[in-house]
C-alpha cells in the first residue's frame, strides 16, 4: 500500500498560495513534540474512574488519574517488588495484614493542590460506596480499612493475609480529588459534570471532549514522574473496526490497539505503519449451560452429561478454527488462562482434537441417527441446540460458523443465534441459553478464573460447579507463597479443562497498529495504554501534526 | 389556510407523541437495558449491576418510567443519557449541526443533479443519451448506499488520498485554522459522505422526474398547448416541467426519512459525528432516552418536511385545493 | 392483453429487463444443478480460504473456505424470495390503504394518512432496527413480514396522490355523472389508472428491499448464519475488501443487476399497460 497523498485541501492551498490560511506555521520543534492520534471503536462514557464502565473510558482515565502503584510489565500480581511506584513513592508491610504507603512529595493535582493521604482515603470510600456502584467495588471488599496517618502516609489493613493483597490494595483505586468532589452526594457522582471535564494527577491534562468525535489530552510538562514523551494525545471515535482500520491506513490515526485479524496484512504492508504484538489476557470460549435454560433448578437435558461435553469439545478442530479466525499467529486456548498470566506454564493440559474418539464417545452414551435425518438422536431427543453469539464480535461470529460446520459433520445440529450485545449479556446473566460464546480478559489477576469457573462466580453463566475446583481455587487465592499458588492454580485449571464446561477456542491475538515514527512503543497486556505516556517521536521523524503547539 | 395550518400542527404534535410512545415501549420491551449493554467486562458482579439499575431508576415498572418520561417531556426535557452521563439535549445539540449539514449537502446533490438528469432525459426521450443516463442512474440506484460509500472511500480516500476517510473536521489542525481554512476543512470532510448520500437520491429523483415529465407531456393539456401552436420549447419548459414538479414535491416529503435512513448508514461508514450514528450506537447500547429523543427529533423534522411538501403541493397543483 | 404483450416486447429495454430477471430466476431455481458445492460446506479452512476465482471456484472462496459461486446462487434464492414476497405484501397493503384514503376522503383519509405520516416519520432503517431488536432469529419468513409491513407506506401515498389527481380529472367526473357507485369506480376506472404508478413503485420496491436487506446485514441483522443472502455475503466480504475484493464485489454486482433488471422490467410493463398511452 502506498503512502497516502496529502489531502485535496492541501493541494488547493498550495495552488492558491494561501497555505498560511489553511495551516498555521509550525511552532513546536525538538523533543517532546509528538502528537498521537489514537483511534478507538467506541466512545468513552465518562472520565471519572470510579464510574467509568467501558474500556476506552478506562484507558483514557488512566492517563489522567494515577494509582498508588501499578503492576509491572510481567503482570505479576503476587510479588510487590515487581510493582511500579506511581503516587506512592514507597511502601512497607508493617505486618502481614498492614501495608503503609508513603506518597510522592511532588504529587500534584492539575489545579496545583498537592495529592494527600486524605484523597486516598476519600477515593477508597467512594469506590466502596454501594450508591456509587463502581464496577471495581467487589474487588476492594477484601480491604478492611484505609486510614491516613499523616498527610503523606496511608495505611491499608486487611482482615487476613493472602497472596494478592498488595495487588488489591493498589490496582483498582485510581486516586480522585477530595477537594473537588468531597461534597458531591455519592449518588450524583455517576453523572457529575466532572466526569466530562476532569482534573487529574497523571501525566496528561484533559483539554476538550467533542461528542462523537474525539477527546483531547495534553501532556503535563512538569509531571512529577518525568516529562511525558508525547505532547498531545487525541482519542478519536471510529464507530466500528473497519472504519478504525481505514483511518489508520489513511494516516488519519496513529495508533489502534486491536487490529482485526483480517486487516493485519494490510497494516503490515503499509509503509508508514508497524504491527506491534503484545501479550493477551483475553480468551474466547463457548460455555455449555449445565442447567436447564427454562428451569434453572433442573440440570440441562444434554449438557449435564460430562462425556457429551468432552466429546463435543474433542470434535472441534481448534487449530483450524484459530487459523481461520485469528490468522497465522493465533493461539489455541488451553483453558481459562493465557500466556500473559503469571501462573501460565506449558504444562496445562488440553483436550485433544480427535473426531474419531468423539464419535465413539457419542455412540457409547447412546447417540445414534436412528431416523436417518443426519442428526443424532437418543430416545426421541435430537442432538440439537442453540449457540448465542454477540453481533458486535466479527471473530466470534465467524468462529461460531466453524464450530457449527464441524459439529454438523458429527451429526450435531447447532443453530447460531446472533444477538445485540445487551440482549446477549442479559441472556447470559439469566442463564437462558444452551451455549454461550463469551470472551474474557483485561485483568492480569488469576483471581478472575474464580469469577467464571467456580460455584459462586458472577460470570459463571453456565453454572459449572466442581467442589474440588472450588477448594483448589480457594487454596490458590489464600496461598502465602508463589510456588504453592502456582501449583494450586495448575491443578484447578487442569481439572476445569477435563470437566469441559466449555470449549475454549482461542487466546485473542492482540496486535496493535502504530505509526512508524513513534519510538519506545510498548503495550501492556492488561491495559495497553498504561505505558502510552512514554512513547515519543524523535525530532527528525516529526510530521505536521507533531509540529503544532497548543494555543492555550 | 390558518385553520388548515392549526389542524396540521395539532396532527403533527400527535404524530410526534405517537412516535415517542412507540419507540419508548418497543425499546423497553426489547431484551437488555442501558446498564447491561454498556457493561463490557464479564467481571462485573450482579449486585453492582443491580445497584446501577436502581441508580438510574431502571428497576421501576415500565409504566412508572413512561409517566416520568412524559412528565419530563412536557417540560421540554428529553431526559438523561445513560451512556453520556448528561442530558440528552446537550448530547444531541452537539450532533444536530453535523447531521443538518450532511443532509443539506446531500439534498443539494440529490435535487440539483437528479432534476437536471431527469429533465435532460425527458427532453430527448428514448435517445441514446436518455438510455445511457437511464442505465447510469439505474446502476447507481441499484447499489447499496453503504457499499457505494465504501467504494468512494476506498478510491478517493484511501487510494488517491484526495479526501479524508472519516470525521467531520481535522481533529488535530482544525482549532488552529483560519476561517477560510476551517471552511475548506469542513468541505473536504463533507464531500464524500454528502456525495454518497446524494447520489443515490439523485438517481431516484432523476427517475421520478423523467417519468413525471413524460407523463405530463402525454396529457391532454399539453396536447392542447401543442395544438394551440406553442413552441415545443415553451410547452416543455412552461407546462411539462412545471406540472412535473408535482410528484417531485411529493418526493421531497418522502425523501426526508430516506435521507435520515441513509444518514444512519453513511454516518457509520464515514464515522460522521451526527445524530444517525448516535442513535444507532444508542440503540445497541439501549440508551433509552437517547433513542427516544432522537426519534422524536427526527420525527419532528420529517413531519415539518411533510407539512412543507403538502403546502408546496397545494401551491403547485391547483386541483387539490378544491378536494381538501 | 396480447396487444400489451406485443407493446411490451417491442421495447429493447423491457426485453433486456425480462432477460435479466428471467436468467436470475432460472439460476436461483436451478442452483442445485448449476453447482456441485454445498453453499455452507467449509472445504478447507487451512488452505482453501479466500481463494481467487478459478475453474474449480468460478467466484473464488470466502473467509471460511466456502464456494462463493454456490453461495451467490443460493443467496439469490434467499434474497429474491425475501424481496418479492415483501413487495407483494407491501404493495397489497399500500394499494388498499391508498385507494381507501383517496376515495373515501374526509376523516378516513385524514386518519389513514396521518398514521402513515407517523410511521414514515421514523427513518426506515431505524424503525427496522428498533422492531428487530425485539426479535431473535428472525428467519426468512420473519424478515418478509417485517420488511413488508414497514414498506407499504410509500406505495399508499403514491396511490392516494394518483387517486386524488384522477378524481379531479374529467373522465372521473363523467363516470360519476353516469351514476357509477364508488366500488365500481375503484375497480373499473381507478385500479387500471393506478396500476402504472403501483408497478413502478413495486419494481423500485423489489430493488429497495434487496438494498434494505443488505443494509440490515451491514448493521449485523439478517438471515441467521450459515444461510447465505447477498447482503450477508457483502457484509462478510467488506472485512476482506483488500485481501479478497471479489467477495464483496460479486454479490454487489448481483444486487445491482437484480435491481436494474426489475426496474427495466417494471418500466416496460408500465409503458405497455398504461392506459394513457393507448
Amino acid at each position: 500500500m502506498k503512502r497516502p497523498n496529502p489531502h485535496l485541501l492541501a493541494s488547493v492551498c498550495a495552488v492558491v498560495g494561501i497555505s498560511a490560511a489553511c495551516a498555521p506555521e509550525p511552532t513546536c520543534t525538538g523533543d517532546w513534540c509528538g502528537t498521537a492520534v489514537v483511534v478507538a471503536f467506541t466512545e468513552a462514557d465518562a472520565l471519572l474512574p470510579p464510574v467509568v464502565r467501558n474500556d476506552v473510558g478506562q484507558s483514557i482515565a488512566d492517563l489522567l488519574f494515577l494509582k498508588l502503584a501499578d503492576v509491572g510489565p510481567e503482570l505479576n500480581t503476587v510479588d510487590p517488588s515487581t510493582f511500579v511506584p506511581e503516587l506512592a513513592e514507597s511502601w512497607t508491610f508493617e505486618d502481614d495484614r498492614t501495608i503503609t504507603f508513603t506518597l510522592h512529595p511532588e504529587a500534584r493535582w492539575q489545579d496545583g493542590t498537592p495529592v494527600t493521604a486524605d484523597d486516598v482515603v476519600f477515593t477508597y470510600e467512594v469506590y466502596r460506596d454501594s450508591l456509587v456502584a463502581s464496577n471495581a467495588r467487589p474487588r476492594i471488599l477484601h480491604i478492611e480499612s484505609v486510614t491516613a496517618r499523616d498527610s503523606r502516609t496511608v495505611v491499608f489493613r486487611f482482615p487476613k493475609p493472602y497472596a494478592e493483597q498488595f495487588f488489591d490494595a493498589v490496582n483498582h483505586l485510581r486516586i480522585i480529588p477530595r477537594h473537588l468532589l468531597g461534597t458531591v452526594p455519592r449518588a450524583d457522582l455517576v453523572a457529575h459534570p466532572f466526569g466530562r471535564n476532569p482534573v487529574g494527577n497523571g501525566p496528561f491534562r484533559f483539554v476538550q471532549w467533542r461528542a462523537g468525535e474525539s477527546i483531547e489530552l495534553v501532556a503535563d510538562s512538569t509531571f512529577f514522574l518525568g516529562r511525558p514523551g508525547l505532547r498531545r494525545i487525541i482519542w478519536r471515535v471510529a464507530g466500528d473496526p473497519s472504519t478504525a482500520v481505514t483511518q489508520l491506513l489513511a494516516g488519519e490515526a496513529d495508533a489502534l490497539n486491536y487490529i482485526p485479524p483480517d486487516a493485519v496484512e494490510r497494516v503490515a504492508e503499509s509503509e508508514h505503519l508497524q504491527v506491534v504484538d503484545y501479550p493477551s489476557t483475553y480468551y474466547s470460549y463457548v460455555a455449555f449451560n449445565l442447567r436447564d435454560p427454562d428451569d434453572h433448578s433442573r440440570p440441562h437435558p444434554l449438557f449435564r452429561d460430562r462425556s457429551l461435553r468432552r466429546a463435543l469439545s474433542m470434535a472441534v478442530n481448534r487449530e483450524q478454527l484459530v487459523q481461520a479466525v485469528d490468522g497465522e499467529t493465533g493461539i489455541v486456548a488451553r483453558g481459562p488462562v493465557t500466556p500473559a498470566f503469571w501462573i501460565w506454564d506449558e504444562e496445562y493440559e488440553l483436550l485433544p482434537f480427535d473426531s474419531a474418539q468423539a464419535r465413539r464417545q457419542l455412540t457409547q452414551v447412546g447417540w445414534q441417527d436412528a431416523d436417518g435425518d443426519g442428526v443424532l438422536d437418543r430416545g426421541g431427543r435430537r442432538l440439537a441446540f442453540d449457540l448465542l453469539v454477540p453481533i458486535t464480535s466479527a471473530s466470534r461470529r465467524r468462529a461460531a460458523q466453524v464450530i457449527q460446520e464441524q459439529l454438523k459433520r458429527l451429526g450435531v445440529e447447532v443453530s447460531i443465534n446472533e444477538l445485540d450485545f445487551g440482549a446477549f449479556r442479559e441472556r447470559g446473566e439469566a442463564h437462558r441459553f444452551d451455549m454461550f460464546f463469551g470472551s474474557y480478559g483485561g485483568d492480569p489477576s488469576p483471581a478472575t478464573i474464580a469469577e467464571v469457573w467456580t460455584g459462586d462466580g458472577s460470570g459463571n453463566y453456565g453454572s459449572y460447579v466442581n467442589q474440588t475446583v472450588d477448594r483448589l481455587v480457594r487454596d490458590a487465592l489464600d496461598a502465602r507463597d508463589v510456588a504453592t499458588a502456582r501449583a494450586k492454580w495448575r491443578q484447578a485449571v487442569n481439572l476445569i479443562v477435563q470437566d469441559a464446561p466449555a470449549i475454549w477456542t482461542s487466546v485473542v491475538a492482540m496486535r496493535a497498529g502504530v505509526h512508524q515514527r513513534f519510538e519506545n512503543v510498548s503495550l501492556r497486556g492488561d491495559n495497553w495504554a498504561a505505558t502510552l505516556w512514554e512513547w515519543r517521536v524523535p525530532p527528525d521523524r516529526q510530521i505536521d501534526r507533531d509540529r503544532f503547539t497548543i494555543t492555550n | 389556510m390558518v385553520r388548515y395550518l392549526a389542524v396540521r400542527s395539532v396532527q403533527a404534535a400527535a404524530i410526534v407523541f405517537l412516535v415517542a410512545t412507540l419507540t419508548f415501549v418497543l425499546l423497553h420491551l426489547a431484551p437488555g437495558d442501558p446498564v447491561i449493554a454498556s457493561t463490557e467486562s464479564t467481571l462485573v458482579r450482579r449486585e453492582v449491576i443491580e445497584q446501577q439499575r436502581r441508580n438510574f431508576g431502571l428497576d421501576r415498572p415500565i409504566h412508572v418510567q413512561y409517566l416520568r418520561y412524559l412528565r419530563n417531556l412536557s417540560r421540554g426535557d428529553l431526559g438523561y443519557s445513560f451512556r453520556e452521563r448528561r442530558s440528552v439535549w446537550h448530547a444531541v445539540r452537539e450532533r444536530i449541526p453535523n447531521t443538518l449539514l450532511l443532509a443539506t449537502a446531500a439534498l443539494l446533490v440529490m435535487f440539483g443533479l437528479g432534476m437536471l438528469i431527469g429533465a435532460v432525459q425527458a427532453a430527448v426521450p428514448r435517445s441514446r443519451a436518455d438510455d445511457a443516463l437511464s442505465i447510469l442512474t439505474l446502476a447507481v440506484y441499484s447499489m447499496p448506499v453503504f457499499w457505494l460509500g465504501l467504494m468512494l472511500m476506498l478510491v478517493f480516500g484511501l487510494g488517491l488520498g484526495w479526501f479524508p476517510v472519516g470525521g467531520a473536521v481535522d481533529q488535530v489542525l482544525y482549532p488552529h485554522m483560519s476561517l477560510l481554512g476551517k471552511v475548506g476543512d469542513r468541505a473536504v470532510h463533507l464531500f464524500l459522505p454528502a456525495l454518497t448520500l446524494g447520489l443515490v437520491g439523485a438517481a431516484v429523483t432523476a427517475r421520478y422526474q423523467r417519468a413525471a415529465m413524460l407523463d405530463v407531456i402525454r396529457q391532454d393539456f399539453v396536447r392542447t398547448a401543442r395544438a394551440k401552436g406553442l413552441s415545443e420549447r415553451t410547452v416543455f419548459l412552461k407546462h411539462a416541467l412545471r406540472n412535473a414538479l408535482l410528484p417531485i414535491v411529493t418526493l421531497f416529503g418522502l425523501t426526508f426519512p430516506l435521507l435520515l435512513s441513509g444518514a444512519v448508514l453513511i454516518e457509520s461508514v464515514f464515522a460522521w459525528p451526527g445524530m444517525g450514528k448516535f442513535a444507532v450506537d444508542a440503540l445497541h447500547g439501549r440508551d433509552y432516552n437517547v433513542v427516544t429523543g432522537t426519534a422524536i427529533i427526527a420525527a419532528a423534522m420529517v413531519v415539518l418536511g411533510n407539512l412543507l411538501a403538502d403546502l408546496l403541493y397545494r401551491v403547485v397543483d391547483p386541483r387539490t385545493r378544491e378536494s381538501s | 392483453m396480447t396487444e400489451a404483450l406485443r407493446r411490451f416486447l417491442a421495447q429493447r429495454r423491457a426485453r433486456l429487463g425480462l432477460a435479466l430477471v428471467g436468467v436470475l430466476c432460472v439460476m436461483a431455481l436451478a442452483a442445485p444443478w448449476l453447482t456441485s458445492h454445498d453453499p455452507t460446506a467449509q472445504l478447507d479452512l487451512v488452505h482453501g480460504r479466500l481463494l481467487p476465482p478459478s475453474a474449480a471456484h468460478p467466484f473464488g472462496t470466502d473467509d471460511l473456505s466456502r464456494d462463493l459461486f454456490s453461495r451467490v446462487l443460493y443467496g439469490a434464492r434467499i434474497s429474491l424470495t425475501i424481496a418479492v414476497f415483501s413487495v407483494l405484501v407491501s404493495v397489497g397493503i399500500g394499494t388498499a390503504v391508498g385507494l381507501m384514503a383517496g376515495l373515501a376522503g374526509g376523516v378516513v383519509d385524514t386518519l389513514l394518512m396521518r398514521s402513515v405520516d407517523a410511521a414514515l416519520a421514523i427513518p426506515r432503517v431505524f424503525l427496522l432496527l428498533v422492531v428487530l431488536a425485539l426479535w431473535e432469529n428472525v428467519g426468512v419468513a420473519g424478515l418478509i413480514a417485517i420488511l413488508g409491513l414497514t414498506s407499504w407506506l410509500d406505495a399508499s401515498r403514491i396511490v392516494r396522490a394518483e387517486v386524488l389527481s384522477l378524481k379531479a380529472r374529467a373522465f372521473m367526473a363523467a363516470a360519476r355523472a353516469l351514476g357509477f357507485g364508488s366500488h365500481r369506480l375503484a375497480l373499473r376506472h381507478l385500479l387500471p389508472n393506478v396500476a402504472a404508478p403501483v408497478i413502478v413503485a413495486a419494481t423500485l420496491g423489489i430493488g429497495q428491499i434487496v438494498l434494505v436487506e443488505a443494509g440490515l446485514s451491514y448493521l449485523g441483522i439478517g438471515v441467521p448464519p450459515p444461510t447465505p443472502s447477498w447482503g450477508s455475503i457483502i457484509a462478510d466480504g467488506q472485512r476482506q475488501l483488500a485481501a479478497a475484493p471479489w467477495m464483496a464485489t460479486i454479490p454487489g454486482v448481483a444486487i445491482a443487476v437484480t435491481v436494474v433488471g426489475f426496474s427495466l422490467l417494471g418500466d416496460g410493463l408500465r409503458d405497455a399497460l398504461d392506459p394513457r398511452t393507448r
